[in-house]
């Protein structure tokens, strides 16, 4: 009898550790690489980005809007606040703040001796510039949203009705006090309002807010606080920084940085032959590839991001800078449709076969990552064609010409366009699934443009509201402000779907309010939020990712951990070219 | 003693088809070449009827690159759609369009040509101002904006956008040779007895081209093929849902398709170099044909 049941156990073991293949759910990598050596001193490290185009380069906090040079300018970064693990701001970084709920206001105090790239001393104006340009009646980003007019003065400034914030107050040479309409939990991850990012004004001031966006400040010599800096840009392809002997944590140990944009179809020949010390943006999609170099070490991390689909539902208003709803104007204002185009799309094969696990099917807009919010009893859509075909057909939406494709409940054919960014080959093929995965439930879905948007001119035609767009496929780095303000409120530019209702813009101020300082509270209301999104559709999040970062052997210590990630001026290097494999 | 008759004294015209029938026997390759293009097409055509298309290209993407075997016979690509359907496919679309070029543009290359180089003058002038204007273009270029802008092209607007660069060639060639003819004695002479030009042109001078002819469009045909599997190739041909064989070996752009999974752009490759290769012997052996000095047979 005991002989039986350890050899079960040990049929179970083994079919156990055998059944792992490389379709495993569940795969974890490491966060952090310690290579054993002697340091050499100095040395380039060799950062390759993933990237098909060329990079915009827009490198100001203030106005970059995609997160290519957002990966770019962190090198240099201008942030003045450091965050825990959490995600929440600590006084380890060039600022500290204080919260004083009961009066609405936060002191920000800077360190002493913080010094720009080109030596100039940081100064309390340096930290108020940045609200004066986003509030800007000139302004041309995307930043002045609903959170941002929190800041009492900013929205008379805005008109031109003030010739300053009245809420921003320089207090003494190192101290800064900001008033807001109200506070709330958000405050401590960098929302409510609050900028996290220092712009240089000794260098800033002459220019105009409206031609900030070109100006050598921003495209060509940027000054900096992070602990390297520019030193030479060429458009779009690399940028080369050097140490900034200034930094404030001490002078790196490194000379500078290489940081180049690399082609997708050949990063991992790159990799392998060792162009580069890490790879920010490597997708999961070729993860074989470099299963056979030995070069490397693979970190992994879940990520804050999430592809979604989202439809058009209304159009943005320049002037009034709101969002204005209009679920007539579009062929896929009914929910019942948008709701069965989720249920349509086969995420999880294109989650298992294309992405190895590495991605899942999302059943909410948050991630994971984010523990305390994430509401992981919410169904979402999963793929199901059976019930969109019910919902469908209970909707009214019958092949009346026997064509193959539904009519829409008034009759008139139905034809929804569907934009996609261009990207590699699988891109296409999964764009092309999804194609075929409407069609196969009888809906007539066709590409904008006939064909994949080059990434800029998607984000142009999907801010401008092109109406060749009915519904789009994107994602979000959500960054480390779980709050949907900023991406879902009325005033917020980045609400591409243009969907704004009372009940939502209610939630939303619910989740940043005083009453959400009671994190149970603040939970239930992310919960209302993620249901109610669910059930209206406006977007439909497809997938969760887990993000891949491969590393050369020759970087002694680097940890991509969010408690403890590696300090950019302490990376060392073994050897004065990264490995190759043999 | 009987002298054999000679079985091959006909009309003007079928004796000059026993001499490139002589030519082909002599010419091993350029037989075998032509043997073989007309099997391969014929099966192409036909077993492109058998096969549906939509049923084709869908993707099974839980069929990812699987190796030849017994449900994909020559394997699928990384959409699980079956190589051998795209090939037969794929080479009857890259037949039907270069065999579509080569017609139209040497239908106009043809006319264009003969008034050419049958008036001279002024009307040759002006033709061959335009002529000239075609030729600076950067034809490749242009194809490609045309490419991209028009928005629901399909298999009709790629030919039509191709012919109207292609002409050209054609054009110059037959004008040449025709306006060395026009000088000759036997066009005077229909001339002065009263013949209309365009009778001239159509009972005279155009027979007397029809060898050149011959040789220039199936050499034509040849370059047709490469121009559409290459344009398919760099992403500016067919659509991605329309099989094509330049398609297929543009995956092999992907290091790991080149290196790994050679069944979805080998197969492709070999197709397009014997298409190539075939016709190009065919129309050498036709070549040769026309030229008495050059004659094997």
């Amino acid at each position: 009898m005991r002989r039986i049941i350890s050899l079960c156990i040990a049929v179970l073991l083994i079919t156990a550790l055998t059944g792992s293949n490389a379709f495993s759910k569940n795969v974890t990598l490491p966060t952090s690489v310690t290579n054993e050596g002697t340091p050499i001193k100095g040395g380039i490290l060799k950062v390759g980005i993933v990237k098909d185009e060329p990079f915009q380069g827009v490198f100001l906090a203030e106005l970059y809007e995609n997160r290519y040079d957002g990966a770019i300018m962190s090198y240099a970064s201008n942030a003045i606040f450091e965050m825990d693990g959490d995600f929440l701001i600590n006084d380890e970084g060039i600022a500290s703040m204080d919260v004083n709920q009961k009066e609405n206001k936060v002191t920000i105090t800077i360190r002493e001796g913080v010094r720009w790239s080109d030596g100039e001393p940081l100064k309390i104006e340096d930290l108020i510039l940045p609200y004066e340009i986003i509030a800007h009646p000139d302004y041309t980003g995307v930043r002045y949203d609903t959170e941002f007019k929190n800041i009492i003065g900013v929205e008379e400034y805005h008109e031109g009705k003030a010739k300053t914030i009245s809420g921003i107050r320089k207090i003494d040479e190192r101290t800064l006090e900001i008033r807001f309409k109200k506070l709330s939990p958000a405050i401590f991850s960098g929302g409510d309002g609050l900028w996290t990012y220092a712009a240089p004004s000794h260098q800033l001031k002459g220019i105009p807010v409206k031609k900030l966006i070109e100006s050598d400040a921003v495209r060509k010599n940027p000054v900096t606080l992070g602990p390297f800096k520019f030193h030479k840009i060429v458009p779009g392809e690399s940028v080369q920084f050097v140490k900034n002997p200034y930094y404030w944590k001490g002078e790196p140990k490194l000379d500078g940085v290489f940081v180049e944009v690399v082609p997708s179809s050949s990063v991992s020949v790159a990799i392998g032959s060792g162009k580069y010390d890490i790879v920010s943006g490597f997708t999961a999609t070729k993860w074989p590839e470099i299963q056979k170099y030995d070069n490397i070490e693979i970190l992994g991390r879940p990520e804050l991001y999430y592809s979604y689909l989202g439809f058009k539902l209304g159009k943005w208003d320049p002037k009034k800078r709101e969002v204005v709803t209009d679920l007539n104007s579009t062929p896929v204002g009914d929910q019942a449709l948008r709701q069965a185009m989720g249920y349509a799309l086969d995420v999880e094969a294109v989650s298992e076969v294309l992405f190895f696990n590495f991605r899942q099917r999302a059943n909410s807009l948050i991630p994971p990552a984010f523990k305390t919010y994430h509401d992981a009893t919410l169904k979402g859509y999963t793929y199901n064609p059976e019930k969109a075909k019910k919902i469908l057909d209970k909707a009214g939406y019958i092949d009346i010409d026997g064509d193959g494709f539904r009519e829409d409940p008034k009759g008139n054919k139905l034809e929804i366009k569907f934009a996609t960014m261009a990207g590699d080959t699988i891109q296409d093929e999964i764009a092309a699934y999804y194609l075929q995965n409407w069609r196969d439930v009888g809906l007539n879905v066709t590409l904008t443009t006939g064909r994949p948007i080059e990434v800029n001119a998607f984000y142009d035609k999907v801010e401008a509201d092109d109406p060749e767009i009915h519904v789009f496929m994107a994602a979000w780095g959500t960054g480390t402000n779980p709050s949907p303000s900023g991406l879902y409120g009325k005033s917020d530019a980045f609400n591409f779907s243009r969907f704004t209702s009372e009940f939502l813009e209610e939630t939303i101020q619910k989740i940043d309010s005083p009453e959400a300082f009671d994190q149970s509270y603040r939970a239930e209301q992310f919960r209302i939020w993620q249901q109610y999104m669910a059930e209206k559709a406006p977007v439909i999040p497809l997938q969760f990712s887990y993000e891949i970062v491969p590393v050369n052997k020759r970087v002694k210590n680097y940890s991509i951990d969010f408690e403890n990630p590696t300090e950019l001026h302490e990376i060392e290097l073994l050897a004065k070219e990264p490995i190759k494999s043999k | 003693m009987r002298r054999k008759k000679k079985r091959y004294r006909k009309k003007g015209r079928a004796r000059g088809m026993q001499v490139v029938f002589r030519e082909f026997q002599k010419d091993r390759i350029a037989m075998t070449s032509f043997m073989l293009l007309v099997f391969f097409i014929l099966f192409v055509f036909i077993a492109s009827l058998f096969i549906d298309q939509e049923q084709l290209m869908r993707i099974n993407l839980y069929d990812r690159y699987s190796p030849p075997g017994e449900k994909y016979l020559l394997g699928a690509d990384q959409g699980g759609k079956d190589i051998l359907g795209q090939l037969i496919i794929g080479a009857r679309n890259s037949i039907f369009i270069a065999l579509a070029i080569t017609l139209i543009t040497g239908l106009i290359g043809i006319v264009v040509g003969l008034i050419c180089g049958y008036f001279g003058g002024w009307v040759d002038y002006i033709i061959m101002r335009i002529i000239d204007f075609f030729v600076t273009i950067p034809s490749l270029l242009f194809i490609i904006v045309f490419v991209t802008l028009v928005p629901k092209y399909s298999v009709t607007t790629f030919i039509l956008i191709m012919s109207l660069f292609l002409w050209t060639g054609t054009a110059r060639l037959v004008r040449s040779k025709a306006l060395s003819e026009s000088k000759r004695d036997y066009v005077s002479a229909s001339k002065t007895l009263g013949t209309g030009d365009f009778a001239i042109i159509r009972r005279e001078v155009a027979p007397n081209l029809s060898s050149l002819l011959i040789v220039e469009m199936t050499l034509n045909f040849a370059g047709n093929v490469g121009i559409e599997t290459g344009l398919s190739y760099l992403g500016f041909g067919l659509p991605p849902t329309t099989p094509s064989l330049g398609t297929l070996v543009s995956y092999a752009n992907n290091p790991a398709v080149l290196q790994q999974y050679w069944w979805v752009w080998l197969p492709a490759s070999l197709l397009i170099l014997f298409m190539m290769l075939a016709i190009n012997y065919i129309g050498q052996a036709l070549r040769r044909s026309v030229d008495v000095k050059q004659r094997l047979g």
